[in-house]
């Protein structure tokens, strides 16, 4: 048993060593949020401060909103696209086939649909701004929905389906009642990913957004261009507590799928 | 003469909902297939056929053969590389830990993982800038313990860059390796142990070929992403190395030359796609995989 013990050391030292590694930074982040002095100078006492100058400032509410429109439109029409897909999958299974497509949006790179994008719009004279944000972030989000609602539908068992149908039900009926709860923690889940992904997103933003809307991402850029504030230690914390809440969902959502 | 009006509304219904029941999910269903073409493929399809819209149909690639492109490509496919083979070398370890020597408290340390994963990554630029500047965190350590004597110039260099892609691409690859190293059936190990093969012969024809598939998504979703970074290199190599995302961002939104930006894009892409595609055969070739088919 000890000797076991003692060979696992090294492992468990990497693991121990990683985890440092990941959240030293963030640590050290969130203590000087709270500290009077702006970064260079050492800790010297707890403040507020900068909370407070976070809550007035309009600017960054403002990105905060677009953000928030943009993430929640993004995910509302890339979930409810995945759902329509699986409504046409019960009915022919033929579709399948064609899925593949949507697996590239992992593979190229985002700069390179980015700068697709921007040729598209550019030579459609399609104003940048919301708009065509959502609809960039809506193909990012379908990349991580479709193939997530794809493999639960096909985890659900056939006979259920062709029973249901069989019994009366019409399409809709067998939809709503048999597959979409079966469906549901896997949308959660799925939805909550995109959510995110599109809400921290800034390779797209940065150049599909135009003058005209600003994302969080691409505020905070701009506070890290012109120097290190407190105000951003500030807004790192109440992200990563937003982030941490959206994790622990996602968390329970994903063991809920693999349960059901 | 109602009755009979009545029975063709009936059967007009019927019709209806026979062509409701036929094409409403085809037409449901091709939206998200629709949106993918049009917002995807047209996209990439606008990037090759403006690449080629120069006053002659290759001018605008020509400028690109120059020495000073092929090393920024060369330094950020380097750059990829030596982030995802660390990430690497760093996670599969990890991910072994995780998956084989953990029990109550392996949700927790997953979920540990996948939060920096979910948070802005912009903020941990920030946040490692506490710790790599000249006053920060590890300058101080270090010379708290007497191993530097000077404060620590890391900030700036390739150092930088490099700690800093390691540290946002890394929960990238620890879950495919976690997914892989799940579903690897760990009785397998010991099994190969006890019929007297190697350490080394059990990891490279056991353990290694068959999560070879986790390790391959792993690699690609690092490799991919890091090799279009430009917000890293900007931050922490201090705008004075060019990687092939600085290149294409200067190009497209800062002089304004749409055609040379997608043309660059183009070659970078190729030139990645190759790349990979080499590596895939490589890899191939020295581990067996012959079992991952069944």
């Amino acid at each position: 048993m000890r000797s076991s013990w003692i060979s696992r050391l090294p492992s468990f030292l990497l693991v121990v060593f990683t985890y440092l590694f990941l959240y030293v930074p963030l640590f050290v982040l969130v203590v000087f949020s709270f500290n009077k002095d702006p970064f260079p100078a050492p800790w010297s006492s707890f403040t507020l401060d900068w909370y407070r100058e976070l809550w007035v400032s309009t600017e960054l509410w403002d990105a905060f909103k677009t953000s928030c429109i943009i993430a929640l439109s993004a995910t509302f029409l890339s979930v409810l696209m995945g759902v329509m897909l699986v409504f046409f999958l019960m009915k022919s299974v033929r579709v399948q086939r064609i899925l593949g497509i949507f697996y590239a949006n992992l593979v190229v790179p985002e700069v390179v649909l980015a700068v697709g994008l921007l040729s598209m719009f550019s030579f459609l004279h399609v104003e940048l701004g919301m708009r065509t944000l959502i609809i960039a972030h809506t193909v990012l989000g379908l990349g991580y929905v479709i193939p997530v609602v794809y493999q639960k539908y096909m985890t659900i068992d056939p006979h259920l389906i062709d029973v249901s149908m069989d019994l009366g039900a019409t399409l809709g009926q067998t939809f709503m009642r048999i597959v979409m709860p079966l469906l549901r923690p896997a949308l959660y889940a799925a939805g909550l990913l995109v959510f995110i992904i599109s809400f921290d997103d800034f390779i797209l933003s940065y150049f599909c957004a135009g003058s005209s809307a600003q994302t969080l991402s691409m505020y905070i850029y701009s506070m890290l261009r012109i120097g290190i504030s407190p105000v951003v230690n500030a807004l790192s914390t109440l992200l990563l507590i937003i982030s941490s809440i959206c994790v622990m969902l996602f968390c329970y959502y994903n063991v809920r799928s693999k349960l059901l | 003469m109602a009755k009979r009006k009545r029975r063709n509304i009936g059967a007009l219904i019927a019709v209806k909902n026979h062509w409701i029941q036929k094409y409403l999910p085809f037409t449901l269903g091709s939206l998200s297939l629709v949106w993918q073409a049009l917002f995807f493929y047209v996209p990439l399809l606008c990037v090759i056929v403006l690449s080629f819209t120069g006053d002659t149909p290759y001018a605008a690639f020509q400028g690109f053969f120059s020495a000073v492109y092929v090393r920024i490509i060369v330094r950020s496919l380097g750059m990829a590389f030596l982030t995802a083979s660390m990430c690497l070398m760093i996670g599969y370890p990890f991910a072994y830990f995780l998956v084989f020597h953990t029990h109550r408290l392996r949700n927790l340390l997953l979920f540990l993982v996948m939060l920096p994963f979910w948070t802005n990554f912009l903020l941990h630029i920030c946040a490692w800038f506490f710790v790599l500047d000249r006053q920060g965190l590890l300058s101080y350590l270090l010379q708290k313990l007497g191993i530097l004597s000077g404060p620590l110039m890391i900030l700036n260099t390739y150092w930088a860059i490099i700690i800093m892609m390691v540290y946002f691409y890394l929960p990238f690859m620890i879950l495919p390796l976690y997914t892989a190293l799940d579903r690897f059936d760990q009785r397998l190990l010991e099994a190969s142990l006890d019929l007297g093969a190697t350490w080394w012969q059990t990891v490279t024809r056991v353990l290694l070929p068959l999560t070879m598939p986790g390790i391959r998504v792993g690699f690609l979703l690092v490799c991919i992403p890091a090799f279009g970074e430009f917000a890293i290199p900007e931050f922490m190599g201090g705008d004075r190395t060019m990687f092939v995302g600085s290149v294409i961002k200067h190009l497209i939104l800062g002089a304004e030359s749409e055609v040379a930006g997608s043309a660059f894009t183009l070659i970078s892409s190729l030139v990645l796609v190759i790349v990979i595609g080499m590596l895939y055969l490589i890899i191939g070739r020295l581990v067996p995989s012959r079992y991952e088919k069944e």
